[in-house]
């Protein structure tokens, strides 16, 4: 009898250990909104590009349709003075009206109300493209809003040279390694991320190594993290920072290295955290196309 | 009808699921963790627990020991870590697989499970694969570990990397649906070691602790010392009638008449309960105190 009466408390906590298994569960589909929220945007830049597309193609429609007198209007016009900012449907009636006498009457009708059909159509363009740019600019105050940690940065280089957050408004991207001197997957990685910082040193882009190891200027472990980066043959820089700043409070909480962020140009972090090492093919595809990524929207920027 | 009292040995194998629930508890303390994804890096992460927990269990309030050895081991700084073996030879004297029986968390997970009702085999037959948890120990946990190394020196802990369904369980299944980022990063590892977490599962619903039995390299270190620990299991020959109860009650396939302390025993205490006589119990300080208690002892529960 008495083996059951601890059965029962035994039985309990067991349903009670698959209940917080459950919530554990329940943690995860909580998160699902949010996925589909990032879902749901990027469906809806999805139809306004489409829509573009659409405006795009109606233009193309009607060129198609009068291709005789287009061709002849766009044989007449000159390149050089194409002002892509300006109103395509002011450049072709300028284009038509200086070149009025080389087309009949009809011509001329078709041509006029062609162009009228596409100004309409280049207003709603502008519409779209205004919006989309506003959406965009919106995003962008949001990642200003949330404070990064390596907004105020400032740390030293192995041989004592002091670096501040001017780090990172040289490049469009910098791509921040995180790891320590006993982590062998990290040490494994090294030589590829040195690769990798050769690769995209052209393309405005750098790859610095922080070892949580070396904080506040500990001299063996920068000595140790020394002969270890040269051993793998990494050339790139790596940094000393101070374990209470912002950015060796980040990095004392990651629990999983290697990790690799990507920071821009304003020292805001960029995307998710990437765990695991690049060399992995997989891994280096998914942060190359982050890198791109990131490259592209800084000279859009521009 | 005047009824027995009760002897200690007899009380704490009754409360055995108790004490195991409260080991588990306390060497997993952070329990807010699991629900951030997060693990705790404190302080006492530089300890080991005596149990099979994984170090990366956002819970966890310790190191793993095997983890830890394998750690060490595998470092290009150390070749040897004397403060694990220590603390090894320590654990093993003072308790020896009493820990197994115990304050190991994986352990009372398999206990759990076998309480799930259903047809249970016999292990009886399968004991030469009792051998191959020290083929674990040495190659996975020790040569691998030490002898497979990068060019400055580093190894891989083998037995967390390719084997320990722990880890799975407390480590990347909570670590995974709490982190975004981790769960991102899950493989093909990832996938083979859930396969041995659920054959581990099944089995263990069919069977009494096959992990502990067969697998776990941390039991096989304790079970060296089981002859030889503090803590052991007597018999008393002048009370046994050789009713053969405590063999028949023994899940680990001991002989508890012949060899109290089998390497193979976990202390979990079912012949002490299923001794008609009180025959068996639990002895802390063997050897020359054993004497004593003998001459005691009779008088003792005759006064009773």
């Amino acid at each position: 009898m008495k083996t059951k009466k601890t059965f029962i408390p035994i039985v309990t906590l067991c349903a009670a250990l698959f209940l917080t298994a459950c919530t554990g569960k329940g943690a995860a589909t909580t998160e699902k909104p949010q996925d589909s929220q990032t879902e749901a945007s990027t469906e809806a830049t999805g139809d306004s590009s489409t829509t573009l597309d659409d405006l795009y193609q109606q233009e193309n429609q009607i060129f198609a349709d009068h291709e005789d007198v287009w061709n002849k209007v766009f044989g007449m016009m000159n390149k050089s003075t194409a002002d892509p900012s300006g109103n395509y449907a002011d450049f072709l009636a300028s284009t038509v009206e200086s070149n009025k006498d080389a087309f009949t009457k009809d011509e001329l009708n078709t041509l006029t109300t062609d162009i009228e059909t596409i100004r309409k159509i280049e207003e709603q363009i502008a519409e779209i493209e205004k919006k989309d740019t506003t959406s965009e600019s919106a995003d962008a105050n949001d990642n200003s809003g949330s404070t990064s940690p390596f907004r105020n940065f400032s740390g030293q280089d192995y041989d004592g040279n002091t670096v501040d957050e001017s780090l990172f408004s040289g490049n469009a991207v910098t791509v921040i390694n995180f790891w320590f001197t006993g982590c062998k997957p990290c040490v494994a990685e090294l030589s590829k991320l040195n690769e990798l910082n050769d690769a995209i040193k052209s393309m405005g882009g750098e790859v610095i190594g922080i070892n949580t190891e070396t904080f506040d200027g500990n001299e063996t472990a920068i000595k140790e993290a020394a002969a270890v980066l040269e051993s793998q043959g990494a050339k790139y820089r790596n940094l000393s920072i101070d374990a209470s700043s912002d950015a060796g409070k980040y990095a004392s909480d990651i629990m999983a290295f290697p990790t690799t962020i990507l920071v821009d140009r304003n020292g805001n972090i960029v995307g998710d955290p990437m765990l695991g090492g690049i060399d992995n093919q997989d891994n280096y595809d998914t942060l190359m196309k982050q890198i791109q990524s990131v490259i592209d929207a800084d000279s859009a920027n521009k | 009808m005047d009824k027995k009292k009760k002897s200690l040995s007899q009380k704490t194998a009754r409360i055995r699921g108790w004490i195991q629930a409260a080991a588990t508890l306390l060497t997993n303390i952070h329990i807010p963790n699991l629900f951030k994804g997060k693990i705790y890096q404190g302080k006492a992460k530089t300890v080991c627990v005596p149990g099979l927990n994984c170090y990366s269990c956002p819970a966890a309030t310790g190191a793993c020991p095997i983890g830890a050895f394998q750690a060490v081991v595998g470092s290009s700084k150390f070749k040897f870590t004397y403060y694990i073996t220590g603390f090894f030879i320590l654990l093993g004297v003072l308790l020896g697989r009493f820990i197994c029986g115990f304050l190991c968390p994986f352990g009372w997970f398999q206990d759990l499970l076998h309480k799930i009702p259903g047809k249970k085999f016999s292990t009886a037959r399968l004991k030469p694969l009792r051998y191959l948890k020290y083929i674990i120990l040495v190659v996975f946990v020790i040569l691998l570990p030490m002898l497979m190394t990068n060019s400055i020196g580093m190894g891989d802990p083998f037995f967390c990397k390719y084997i320990c369904p722990q880890g799975v369980l407390e480590g990347a299944i909570p670590l995974s649906i709490g982190n975004p980022a981790i769960r991102s990063a899950l493989g093909k590892l990832f996938s083979f070691k859930c396969l041995i977490l659920i054959t581990v599962i099944v089995l263990s619903i069919l069977f009494y602790r096959p992990f502990c039995k067969w697998i776990c390299p941390l039991g096989a270190i304790y079970s060296l010392f089981n002859k030889v620990s503090l803590l052991s299991i007597r018999v008393d020959g002048s009370k046994c009638v050789g009713c053969n109860q405590c063999v028949k009650a023994c899940k680990m396939d001991v002989d508890v008449c012949k060899t109290p302390n089998h390497p193979e025993c976990i202390r979990c205490g079912a012949c002490i309960k299923a001794c008609p006589k009180d025959a068996i119990h639990y002895q802390f300080l063997g050897g020359a105190c054993q004497q004593k208690e003998d001459s005691r002892k009779p008088q003792s529960t005759d006064n009773n």
